[in-house]
């Protein structure tokens, strides 16, 4: 659920206890601690813990440019380097010799409209060239629709031309060259979690620190991760430009750099049915874990390894309590135990609230150890749920407010009341459920397919992958 | 009540005053109606009991003409130390026409949605909602300002090297939004309860404030950002879905009318609030609920002040209207409603070809030149309602919006201006902070 929604049901905690009520007509605020204690999962995990996160690899493939702060980030040449593979800068240098001009076929894959994969040829115009600048020289090349855009952008690349050229970094037997984009090149992408899922299976777990990208003008390149279990493979699709409000406003890569595929020679699964989105806002991190699954070893995914863990158990609430009791008990507050059984309720609330959708959490640690699934009503950012229960917050407030008042504002029955007023909430409830069926349908479809083991084991009949 | 055509005569006049300055960047319909109060007065020109008529139709057109302003002159360049509003992000894609198209979509639903619930649902539900929840406003504004702040999204602090540093370039941008906040609030503070300003400004003491926070900031960012006046589509295209326009205007009216009928409780946190009740995400969406925030925010807490069984004063208009006069009948509060419907067609028209004129003649007088315009033009509106000390109180202001946008943090945070002292005064606590600051 969203913040807001876990923030209110706080605020709704609050108003179930008459003391607390009464204290909020005085004009005591203290009980607003009950919403914050409600808020406080992700607001640690958020504000702290994302950030104290380990990462064992960590791709940024379009690192930001340090005045800006969007990329591409302009650079020297010497300051790049192999490490630098797939990456997108800026290099502005005087172009100091043109190696050369052609015709080339680009043989390339791509996935079709049905999701398959196949290989495509086409024949395309390039130039390649030397840019110097004053730490040292690279080559740069540039082809097809790139190659294009780079003619109409700067006339004929012509010997001691000044200009500022921007794409990826790739390395072949000469060394490091730059060749000619608007994006990365998804192949680091998917090589670095196909590497890391690897290790994974070797060492336990390994976790992913995936940066997004973004552009001049508060923009963003969106792109996609794939993990398809049963083809074992890990394939990256580089998408369009997109607005922070997800509104794709088109700068669609061309077809031969729109996807990076690397293959995984060990089993792994996904638990969640689709692929990862990445682009405004910030980059996920993905836990690899390995764990047993139908009496295999496989690799499991787990996405925001530090969301759901400690922070978002029943365990924590007590510790709340317990802290808010202490605290306002020291102060002299007189209604300590009902604020500390309210912060308490309203952090179960949260917890419950998220075991609603698909992540889960670490119920009751220590006794529990991992993550129990949650009930998969819907995701987090379902506008229904979300308003649903923030509405039945609402109703909750009003109602008590209410039926503590002497004599009452609204003068009907409290069951009355409260259907009255909860009747959009229970609507949004039973439409969520409806939908919940069909959604569980579809994933355990998925699923099947994601999970197919039998698929690994033909595979390695024949020799593996 | 006055006469009929009285009444259609003094809407227009209004709608026609709110339409020809709304669309100027930094002018606010409250302020320029204070101003008109203060120079004209109201008893003399207009009869007194038009003036509500004549105030409705303003604040209609304000609702509807102001997106030109917030649109085409509220313009970025590309050096995006600040992040963007969608509608600047439309413009810079030469789609502010668009913009301005699905906010009028907003704005209409907004009128619609306002008048239906205005004929069927206030009068009934409003006033028992309200008097069960009126006494505790005072935690509903503390815990929106608590959210406010705890829900800051950090910008940035992904690529930090250490997690000390991912922390602190997260955390600098919370601070720098506390410390807006909390210069806002001290700043709101003094303006309220001292006579820094001259006790004949009782109306308008809080003007220069507003104007430095958000005109003049805004005004003064368009000047040092130098915009490029970039070539815009005038076709009337936009792209949305009815899915989409249907969400966006729930949420919408959703925030609005939490604003709306909840005092100091603003439009942007209203917004906020209805956002992440409903889930909202897409820029088009953002824009269609921003049409019927405004429209429910600015139109329906001023009808407040005509409902006869609730008659709640809500936005500096409504003070300064019924400073003057209060209807007072059923029958003022069903015209207020017609004149709601008659003035939104005039400024829903008057804004689409406003901007239809803009977007084909975008790039002919640089946006520049019209921010010193009217850079001028508020120091004189401040001036004139405030004397010399409402000049000082406009540069302070301007600072501190100038210093939200810095760091990269909510504007909404200079509300605090507004919030803080109301909060120390629910509290109890004014004298305490009068003590603390030294001033009594």
């Amino acid at each position: 659920m969203r913040g807001f929604t876990h923030y209110i049901s706080g605020l709704a905690a609050a108003t179930f206890f008459p003391a607390l009520v009464a204290d909020l007509r005085m004009g005591i605020l203290i009980p607003v601690i009950a919403a914050a204690a409600a808020y406080f999962p992700d607001f640690v995990d958020f504000k702290f813990g994302k950030f104290f996160s380990r990462r064992d690899y960590e791709i940024d493939p379009a690192p930001w440019d340090d005045k800006k702060h969007y990329a591409p980030k302009l650079v020297k040449v010497a300051e790049l380097n192999e490490k630098n593979r797939y990456q997108f800068f800026a290099v502005q240098g005087k172009v100091s010799e043109i190696v050369e001009r052609g015709e080339d076929t680009l043989v390339f894959k791509m996935i079709d409209e049905n999701g398959n994969v196949k290989t495509v040829e086409k024949p395309y115009k390039s130039i390649i060239f030397k840019l110097t600048d004053e730490t040292g020289t690279i080559t740069v090349e540039a082809f097809g629709e790139d190659y294009d855009f780079f003619e109409e952008e700067f006339g004929e690349i012509a010997f001691g031309k000044e200009m500022l050229v921007f794409g990826y970094v790739d390395v072949d037997d000469d060394g490091i060259k730059l060749v000619v984009s608007d994006a990365p090149h998804p192949q680091g992408i998917a090589e670095t979690i196909a590497k890391a899922i690897e290790e994974a299976y070797e060492k336990g777990e390994t976790i992913v620190k995936i940066h997004n990208i973004r552009l001049p003008g508060d923009v963003y390149r969106r792109f996609f991760i794939h993990l398809d279990p049963p083809k074992r493979e890990v394939r990256v699709e580089m998408g369009p430009i997109v607005t922070p409000g997800g509104v794709a406003i088109g700068g669609e890569v061309p077809d031969y750099r729109r996807v990076g595929i690397a293959k995984v020679s060990v089993p792994f699964i996904k638990t969640y049915p689709k692929p990862t989105r990445v682009d405004s806002f910030s980059g996920p991190e993905i836990a690899f874990r390995k764990a047993e699954f139908k009496g295999k070893t496989v690799v499991k995914d787990r996405f925001l390894p530090w969301h759901h863990g400690f922070s978002h158990s029943l365990t924590m609430g007590i510790i709340i309590g317990i802290v808010v009791f202490a605290f306002f008990k020291l102060i002299g507050y007189a209604h300590a135990t009902e604020l500390a059984l309210a912060a308490m309720i309203g952090q179960w609330l949260h917890v419950f609230e998220d075991q609603l959708g698909f992540m889960g959490s670490n119920l009751l640690p220590p006794i529990t150890k991992d993550v129990i699934p949650g009930f998969k009503l819907g995701e987090s950012g379902s506008g229904l749920t979300n308003f649903s229960t923030a509405w039945l917050m609402i109703a909750f407030m009003i109602w008590n407010f209410n039926r503590f008042t002497d004599p009452r504002p609204i003068p009907i029955a409290d069951w009355k009341l409260l259907l009255l007023l909860a009747w959009p909430s229970i609507i949004g409830f039973a439409i969520a459920i409806v939908k919940s069926f069909r959604l569980r349908k579809e994933i355990s479809q998925l699923m099947d397919y994601y999970t197919n083991l039998e698929a690994f084991e033909e595979m390695e009949e024949v020799g593996g992958i | 009540m006055l006469p009929l055509l009285d009444i259609l005569i003094w809407s227009l006049a209004g709608v026609l005053f709110g339409s020809l300055i709304s669309w100027i960047p930094g002018f606010h319909i409250f302020n320029i109606m204070a101003l008109l109060v203060a120079v004209f007065g109201v008893g003399e020109l207009m009869p007194v009991q038009a003036f509500p008529f004549f105030a409705i139709g303003a604040i209609v057109a304000y609702a509807y003409v102001s997106a030109i302003s917030s649109v085409y002159f509220s313009v970025a360049d590309e050096s995006a130390v600040f992040l963007l509003f969608p509608t600047q992000r439309y413009l810079l894609l030469g789609r502010g026409h668009e913009a301005v198209l699905l906010y009028l979509i907003g704005a209409v639903a907004g009128t619609l949605i306002l008048v239906i619930g205005a004929l069927f649902i206030f009068p009934k539900v409003l006033p028992p909602i309200y008097q069960a929840t009126s006494p505790y406003i005072t935690y509903f504004l503390t815990a929106i300002v608590l959210f406010m702040f705890m829900s800051e999204w950090p910008k940035e602090g992904d690529r930090g090297k250490t997690p000390f540093q991912r922390l602190w370039m997260a955390w600098r941008q919370i601070l720098g939004g506390l410390l807006v906040f909390l210069l806002s609030g001290i700043l709101g503070f003094i303006v309220m309860n001292t006579n820094l300003l001259p006790t004949t400004s009782a109306y308008t003491r809080l003007t220069p404030m507003f104007i430095g926070f958000f005109g003049m900031s805004w005004v003064l960012l368009n000047i040092l950002s130098n915009p490029p006046m970039l070539e815009q589509v005038p076709d009337d295209r936009i792209e949305s879905s009815p899915y989409n326009i249907a969400k966006a205007s729930f949420g919408g009216a959703l925030g609005g009318t939490i604003a709306a009928v909840y005092p100091i409780i603003t439009g942007g946190m209203g917004a906020l609030i209805a956002g992440h009740m409903t889930s909202q995400r897409g820029d088009d969406a953002f824009i269609i609920s921003q049409g019927v925030n405004r429209v429910i925010y600015y139109v329906g807490a001023f009808t407040l002040l005509f409902l006869p069984n609730l008659r709640l004063t809500r936005g500096a208009a409504a003070w300064l209207v019924s400073s003057i006069y209060t209807p007072k009948s059923y029958a003022e509060y069903l015209a207020a409603v017609g004149v709601i419907l008659l003035s939104a067609g005039i400024s829903f028209v008057f804004t689409y070809y406003i901007s239809k004129f803009l977007a084909r003649s975008f790039n002919i007088v640089h946006i520049r030149k019209l921010s010193y315009f009217v850079a001028i033009t508020l120091v004189i509106i401040s001036y004139v309602l405030t004397g010399p000390m409402g000049i000082v109180v406009l540069l302070v202001s301007t600072a501190i919006g100038m210093m939200a946008a810095a760091f990269n943090t909510r504007r909404s945070y200079c509300l605090g201006g507004l919030i803080l002292p109301v909060l120390i005064s629910m509290t109890g606590h004014t004298g305490e902070v009068m003590h603390l600051l030294g001033l009594g």
